[in-house]
């Protein structure tokens, strides 16, 4: 044990050291140099007329009638009212939430057995983790409708030719079990993402620590279990954070393989919000986008007082 | 002394900082080029035609030297963006639905009355036009080409199987049966992508028997009180229609219906793999690219069994406008005037199989539309109800899971209680 808690007596010795140092660089912090200031103007400008004024737009715009063009009244919380009672719109989100969960739980699991397989002693350990690595570099929609087709042709032909009949009808066309398909198509692709923040984890736990618990009999399961973990439990809060961000926005990969349907069963909550520009529906999905948008500012809230305790983040 | 120095190269600094951000903004205002001609976009995504309105924009670009037409193909979604934008298209040619009526209602589309084209429309075609509303004082926007559509049939498979064309729903029925006894797919069904069962098998259905006018202008009507209460409603008027569509989708459809998208149906009707297709006329182009010879024909989907019922379903498939927001209208309306010359509209209508809605017109139907004619011609036509529901409810969607199994009523209880909260809100 007198392993893992050295880091954590050299990272106090640091604080106190940079306590003893803090009166010499006193005076600089008090006058910042305008310069420094200037060079947050570029991405400050930016980020306003990028983000800031067109995210105030809308939430202005979810209190009207607007379609985007043209005229407009002011109709207070309608908006917001018929949205509590669009179940077109509730099951966007039970869709949405539903699917964050499963993408992350699969992601997470397969991404670290992957990465404990890849930091291991084994060969072709480079080659195949560039092969694991592919599906991040290409793009979302053009993964999703290779997928589309594999699971509208190539399955069921396979499974026409080896008589499976469950095989025969594409799981896309299927409401109850189209989401699998999107989440087997989501996790392909993010898993690359959270493997090499795995294998990254990993390769930065001491290698003596194996070694005093294999002297001590522990087995590897016991091993993986007891002490690489723990130890990269701040990586698996990463992955399930930047995960579970990621795909609530969930849009490219559905538009390629279901377009929401079969029915509307997979229609995200990014999905709807845009269809408010398609459909002449601005400012009652902008009251849609304003919620979410809370929504998120909520979980966001959750997730960091849950890493705040954790110093390895 | 000290002090100096870096003052100086502070200055210096900003001085920089701010010639790089002056650099950085000034470079989105540049000017792309100054060209004698006036450079107006014209927005066209048809994609079964826009190998001819290429060349259509080449000879009119080729035949004067003030306007420089810019085709822009990207299509439908990309337009409304480009209104919320400020930035729309200086001319389009493009489906008149209940999205562009959004854009007429709301005034963002000029008034066109005082053009020479406005002048030769058919005024019996007001009403298809009308029926998306109109603004006070204006003609927002003018048919470009009318498009019928009904049961495309194979001739070929019909006559090898003695089959007559049905013109009742016990006809239909059995020459089904006749089709499936002898082998033949009756329909092929590509429900993958649910437009084609909102246009097809939704709308055939369903106009078929319902007044869809007459329908949604009591729909209207109704508004936050449509519910299972009204006097129409959809689950009330559509149920027995959507009844019918299913008996149909249940029985004589190809196995694999749920996975085929519309362009494996063009290719699988095309080789003769079904003898019936819910498809409008913007097929048969697509179809003849792999088999220009097959003999097709159209007639209307009976679904009652009196004949004088059948009627055709129609739309505009194309309707010109110039935005309001437009900076080239004049240049636009020059552009316009050339869209709607006599031989040039003809020509259009003729290449896509739809019918000229000027005055006086040479075109002559394609053997292929032959059966539609008299139902266009007499006036026996309706607006198909997909259409006709504001974008915003997903009713194509819809559609496609009641033919995926969904239980019908609960689905058409769905969609009026959409309606009914979108007439609350607005």
């Amino acid at each position: 044990m007198s392993t893992i808690t050295t880091p954590t007596t050299s990272k106090q010795g640091l604080q106190k050291q940079g306590r003893q140092k803090r009166p010499q660089t006193q005076r600089s912090r008090r006058r910042v140099e305008p310069i420094f200031y200037l060079f947050l103007v570029p991405s400050l400008i930016l980020f306003t007329l990028a983000i800031t004024v067109p995210g105030i737009m809308g939430i202005f715009f979810s209190f009207t009638n607007s379609i985007g063009i043209g005229d407009w009244d002011f109709i207070g919380l309608t908006n917001y009212i018929a949205i509590f009672s669009d179940p077109a719109i509730l099951q966007s989100y039970l869709f949405t939430f539903g699917f964050s969960i499963v993408t992350v739980i699969a992601v997470n699991v397969i991404a670290f057995l992957l990465a404990v397989g890849l930091t291991a002693r084994i060969r072709m350990k480079t080659a195949l983790r560039t092969i694991f690595v592919i599906p991040m570099v290409v793009s979302g929609i053009i993964i999703a409708y290779v997928f589309n087709f594999l699971f509208s042709n190539s399955l069921p032909s396979l499974g026409a030719a080896a008589g499976i009949p469950w095989l025969e009808s594409s799981l896309l066309a299927n409401p109850d079990l189209a989401w699998i398909a999107i989440v087997l198509v989501t996790a392909w692709q993010a898993v690359p993402g959270a493997l090499l923040i795995y294998i990254a984890g990993l390769v930065a736990v001491p290698g003596d620590v194996y070694e005093a618990a294999e002297i001590d009999g522990a087995s590897k399961f016991q091993q993986l279990l007891k002490i690489t973990l723990p130890l990269v439990a701040g990586y698996v809060v990463i992955n399930i954070i930047l995960g579970f961000k990621g795909f609530l926005n969930a849009y490219d990969i559905i538009v390629g393989l279901t377009n929401g349907g079969p029915g509307t069963s997979t229609r995200s909550i990014a999905m709807t919000v845009i269809s408010g520009f398609n459909g002449g529906d601005y400012a009652y999905q902008m009251a849609n986008a304003t919620i979410f948008f809370v929504v998120a500012i909520l979980i966001s809230l959750v997730q960091l007082s849950l890493t705040r305790g954790r110093n390895a983040l | 002394m000290s002090v100096k120095p870096t003052r100086r190269k502070r200055f210096a600094a900003i001085g920089l900082g701010l010639a790089l951000l002056a650099g950085l903004l000034s470079g989105c205002a540049g000017d792309a080029g100054n060209s004698e001609k006036e450079t107006i976009r014209f927005t066209f995504s048809k994609r079964e035609a826009i190998g001819f309105m290429t060349k259509l924009v080449a000879d009119y670009n080729a035949s004067q030297d003030e306007t420089e037409v810019v085709l822009d193909t990207s299509g439908v979604d990309v337009v409304s963006a480009s209104f919320v934008r400020g930035n729309p298209p200086d001319i389009a040619l493009a489906n008149y639905n209940m999205e562009t009526s959004r854009f007429v209602q709301r005034g963002a589309l000029s008034d066109l009355s005082g053009t020479e084209a406005a002048s030769r429309i058919r005024e019996d075609l007001q009403p298809l036009m009308e029926q998306y509303g109109s603004y006070p004082g204006r003609t927002s926007a003018l048919p470009y080409s009318v498009m019928a559509s009904s049961v495309i049939y194979n001739k070929e498979i019909f006559a090898a199987n003695n089959i007559a064309v049905p013109t009742t729903w016990s006809e239909l029925i059995a020459a089904c049966e006749a089709l499936k006894a002898a082998g033949v797919t009756p329909f092929y069904a590509t429900w993958k992508d649910d437009w084609t069962i909102a246009q097809g098998w939704f709308d055939y259905s369903v106009g078929g028997q319902v007044d869809t006018l007459d329908f949604f202008k009591k729909l209207e009507a109704e508004g936050v009180d449509v519910g299972p209460e009204s006097s129409v409603s959809f689950q009330k008027d559509f149920d027995q229609p959507v009844q019918k569509m299913l008996t149909l989708a249940k029985s004589y459809v190809n196995k694999d219906a749920a996975s085929r998208a519309y362009g494996d149906g063009n290719l699988a009707f095309s080789q003769g793999k079904a003898a019936m297709y819910l498809q409008g006329p913007w097929a048969f182009s697509e179809i003849a690219k792999t088999a220009p010879d097959l003999k097709l024909g159209t007639f209307p989907l009976p679904m009652t069994e009196d004949p004088e019922d059948l009627r055709v379903r129609v739309n505009v498939d194309l309707a010109a406008w110039i935005p309001e927001a437009s900076k080239h209208k004049d240049a636009a309306r020059g552009f316009l005037e050339y869209l709607y010359r006599p031989e040039v509209i003809d020509a259009y209508n003729k290449s896509q199989l739809g019918f000229t809605p000027t005055k006086e017109t040479a075109n002559v139907p394609d053997p292929r539309i032959e059966g539609m004619v008299e139902y266009y011609d007499n006036g026996k036509v309706y607006q198909g109800p997909s259409v006709l529901v504001p974008r915003t409810i997903p009713i194509m969607n819809y559609t496609q899971a009641i033919v995926f199994g969904a239980p019908p009523a609960s689905t058409l209880r769905t969609l009026d209680a959409d309606w009914a909260r979108l007439a609350f809100r607005q």
